[in-house]
């Protein structure tokens, strides 16, 4: 079948004539792109409106008055100064003085709190001893960061009780002459680097922009690419809106180059303004992660045309990708450190641009690492997009000599 | 033709055996994506970070700190570095997590009363790691302090009984219900095994009605179900729901008979596990009633279901978000899912608790079902929007 005269032209020879059908697959893919809406959405809305939604959900950050219950049993003095001590931490609440245990436990029941501290009978009488006093917590493990947030506010009651009655004792025993009146004799201090908030948007949220920025575009490939396999099957194994008679590797680049070019004004609207707008973690510099994005943008283009031979209809590719973007999250290392993994899912994740991509990009968004100082998961970039072209290529030559096939078993079949 | 419940069930089955698309991601995704989970966070936690030591000092005592470090069950010192600017550039690399300064002339000053400072750098770009090395870095801190006023102490003639009190005079006693080991698979692998096996059930059902509309079957379908529109969903929904409800169930399995994770009420979860699939079933049919058109609906099915992930509260807490956002929460399946397994599997409550999250599964379907006039209005004149 010949098409009309746009989009059937004598090919050029040569170079120059692969670059010619590569210029003239680009702009083709790109008004492809611009009139289909589905597309569209995947390609622009998603990327524009999908981080906001998400940063809005974790932009909270921290865990502040996390309600708990306190059944004070000892009822003396020393418990009612623990109580306000617990209470004036501004991670947590004391939502109810319970009586008993019973009462503490019917609201961890219903959901209200989520730990119960239970200061015993003895408490003041063992302090004023001289023994070690016992405070049990129970707490509720549904989230681990609840967990952490309440054990860190204890450690740090448990030193500051420690600092109020050391001194005492040691001086109601004589032993103040040794000098350690003033605590401990060597000090301890901590710094969080990349994310001293220790906020949780701040830690998820550059890791995901850019799994965003990945995911979007594979989806919005894998519908351009399942919309023109329908096309196919309706017009005998020819999509006239693709264009016809050029080499498989200029059509790739072509479409690898519209993808890129448009994720360009993308890419620094998630990477650079959104960070900025939700004041996240952004100390990078910008010519740093600019140059990095550049094989990651390549190869996640490269990496969808690759994944979009499964999909044989415009709709088919959502179920395809959609699941992959948890899992994707997973192998990235974001939540759970890569060296903890086995080689096999090491492996797996090895062949994903984003893990690559969030790696390194958030090495340099939150710990300012430099260009030269993210060069493996670079290098990785740029092998993950000559491999993946490789599988695109084969994958557009074979699916166009599978229809080749069809077409002539059709032609052979007798009326 | 017969026509009735039954052959719209038969019908249904064909139709699943007669695409891929259904195997694949009623059976083969999801129990793929769940032992992916189980596989992945076995360890439970990821002990032994990369991290690095700078000791400064070169002493017997500094020697002493950097094994304690390396005792640690949770920090592995990798690299022993000169400067703090080196240990910085390894952490840009991405070589370490976190590392530990022993400044020089500390045990010289330590001696002398002079309060040395230790120092040390957690990198919480990597969440997880960096809490590890700050938990690991904080006890050996703390821990050489103690041991330096303990055998002043003794030095002093007070006895050993003594002391202990004296350094700690209130102790912290903490139980972690449940969840003892702080283990990352019992944390996670629920949530994130519910949140697929929701995202997929809510995704295929949609898929499954929205395509009759599709490719025209759709009055086709109505017919075989006698233009009842509820006997038409149930017959579509039945097979699937076998389906869901072997993948649902071999998960519940592996989670409580292999791993073995704290069950308190293996019955409640069972149930609660079929009544989620229908619930999720409920949802994929609301959103082919509201948008029924394949692509809207999908959209609209994996939005939900990946932001699901999120304003679910699996990670951050639901009560410290926003108050709009968090509002969403409560209209899935997959959030009273998650509370049954807190209170019915890990805490181990009695039902009693309970009783709102099922009643609320309880709901999804006769809720989701009151749209169904607009979605036989479209099923009897399919219009496909591409």
């Amino acid at each position: 079948m010949k098409s009309t005269d746009s989009t059937y032209r004598r090919p050029r020879r040569g170079i120059s004539g692969w670059f010619d059908a590569m210029a003239r697959v680009f702009r083709r893919e790109w008004s492809n792109i611009f009139s289909d809406l589905g597309v569209m959405l995947f390609f622009i809305a998603l990327p524009l409106g999908y981080p906001i939604i998400y940063t809005l959900i974790y932009n909270p950050e921290v865990i502040t008055d996390m309600p708990i219950a306190v059944v004070d049993l000892s009822r003396t003095a020393d418990s009612r100064s623990l109580v306000q001590s617990i209470s004036a931490a501004p991670s947590v609440e004391v939502y109810a003085n319970c009586s008993n245990m019973a009462e503490a436990k019917d609201l961890f029941g219903q959901n209200k709190v989520f730990a119960i501290v239970e200061i015993p009978a003895d408490y003041a009488r063992s302090l004023g001893r001289g023994e070690q006093a016992t405070v049990p917590v129970y707490m509720q493990m549904s989230l681990l960061l609840r967990y952490r947030t309440l054990l860190s506010t204890l450690t740090d009651l448990q030193l500051k009780v420690a600092g109020d009655v050391t001194s005492t004792r040691l001086a109601t025993m004589g032993a103040s002459a040794l000098g350690l009146d003033g605590g401990l004799p060597v000090e301890s201090h901590n710094n969080f680097i990349g994310d001293p908030t220790q906020g949780f948007a701040s830690f998820v949220m550059p890791g995901v922009l850019i799994l965003i920025l990945q995911q979007s575009m594979v989806l919005g490939i894998c519908m351009l690419a399942g919309t023109s396999r329908e096309r196919r099957r309706r017009n005998g194994g020819i999509d006239p809106t693709q264009i016809q008679d050029v080499p498989v590797s200029a059509a790739i680049w072509g479409k690898t180059l519209c993808y890129f070019v448009l994720y360009i004004p993308l890419a620094i609207y998630v990477v650079r303004w959104l960070p900025e707008m939700f004041s996240l973690p952004h100390v990078g510099n910008p010519v740093d992660y600019a140059l990095f994005l550049v094989p990651f943008l390549l190869g996640s283009a490269m990496f969808g045309q690759a994944v979009s031979g499964l999909c044989t209809e415009r709709e088919s590719g959502f179920l395809v990708v959609v699941f992959t973007s948890v899992v994707f999250l997973f192998l990235s290392g974001l939540t759970w450190p890569r060296y903890a993994m086995n080689g096999f899912w090491t492996w797996l994740g090895n062949l994903v641009p984003a893990t690559w991509g969030v790696e390194g990009f958030i090495r340099i968004n939150a710990n300012g690492s430099t260009l030269g100082e993210t060069t493996h998961p670079y290098l990785m970039l740029w092998i993950l997009t000559a491999a993946y072209f490789i599988v695109s290529w084969a994958v557009a030559r074979y699916s166009a000599a599978s229809h080749t096939r069809r077409v002539k078993s059709d032609i052979n079949v007798p009326a | 033709m017969q026509i009735g419940f039954w052959p719209t069930v038969r019908r249904e089955i064909l139709r699943m055996g007669s695409r891929r698309m259904y195997l694949l991601m009623t059976l083969v995704v999801p129990v793929s994506v769940i032992l992916f989970f189980v596989g992945l966070l076995d360890p439970g936690l990821p002990l032994k970070v990369p991290t690095a030591v700078v000791d400064l000092d070169h002493s017997p005592m500094s020697r002493a700190i950097t094994r304690n470090l390396n005792a640690t069950e949770l920090v592995d010192i990798s690299q022993e570095l000169e400067s703090y600017s080196d240990a910085m550039a390894s952490i840009r690399r991405g070589e370490i997590y976190g590392f530990f300064i022993i400044p020089a002339n500390f045990e010289r000053d330590a001696v002398a009363g002079k309060k040395p400072t230790l120092e040390y750098y957690n990198n919480l770009t990597y969440f997880v790691p960096g809490t590890l090395t700050f938990k690991g870095f904080k006890t050996v801190a703390v821990t050489t302090a103690a041991g330096m006023v303990k055998s002043k102490l003794a030095s002093a003639g007070l006895p050993s009984e003594l002391t202990d009190p004296l350094l700690q005079p209130m102790a912290v006693q903490d139980h972690p219900i449940g969840n003892p080991w702080m283990s990352y698979s019992i944390y996670l692998v629920p949530s994130f095994c519910f949140g697929t096996v929701a995202l997929l059930i809510m995704l295929m059902t949609v898929f499954s009605i929205t395509m009759e509309i599709k490719n025209g079957t759709s009055p086709d379908w109505l017919m075989t179900a006698r233009g009842h529109m509820a006997v038409a969903v149930a017959g579509k929904f039945l097979p699937h729901f076998i389906v869901w409800s072997v993948v649902g169930q071999f998960l519940l399995a592996l989670m409580f008979g292999w791993c073995h994770f704290p069950c308190g009420s293996i019955w409640a979860m069972v149930v609660a596990m079929e009544l989620f699939i229908i619930g999720c079933q409920a949802m994929g049919l609301l959103f082919s009633s509201i948008v029924p058109n394949p692509r809207m609906a999908l959209i609209l099915a994996a939005l939900c279901g990946i932001l699901s992930f999120s304003f679910l509260g699996f990670s951050f807490p639901v009560q410290s978000m926003y108050g709009p956002i968090a509002i969403f929460s409560y209209a899935f399946p997959c959030r009273y899912m998650f509370l049954i397994y807190i209170f019915s599997a890990l805490n181990a409550f009695p039902l009693w608790y309970s009783r709102i999250y099922f009643a609320a599964l309880i709901a999804f379907p006769l809720v989701c079902s009151l749209l169904l006039w607009r979605l036989k209005k479209a099923c009897l004149n399919p219009v496909y929007v591409p």
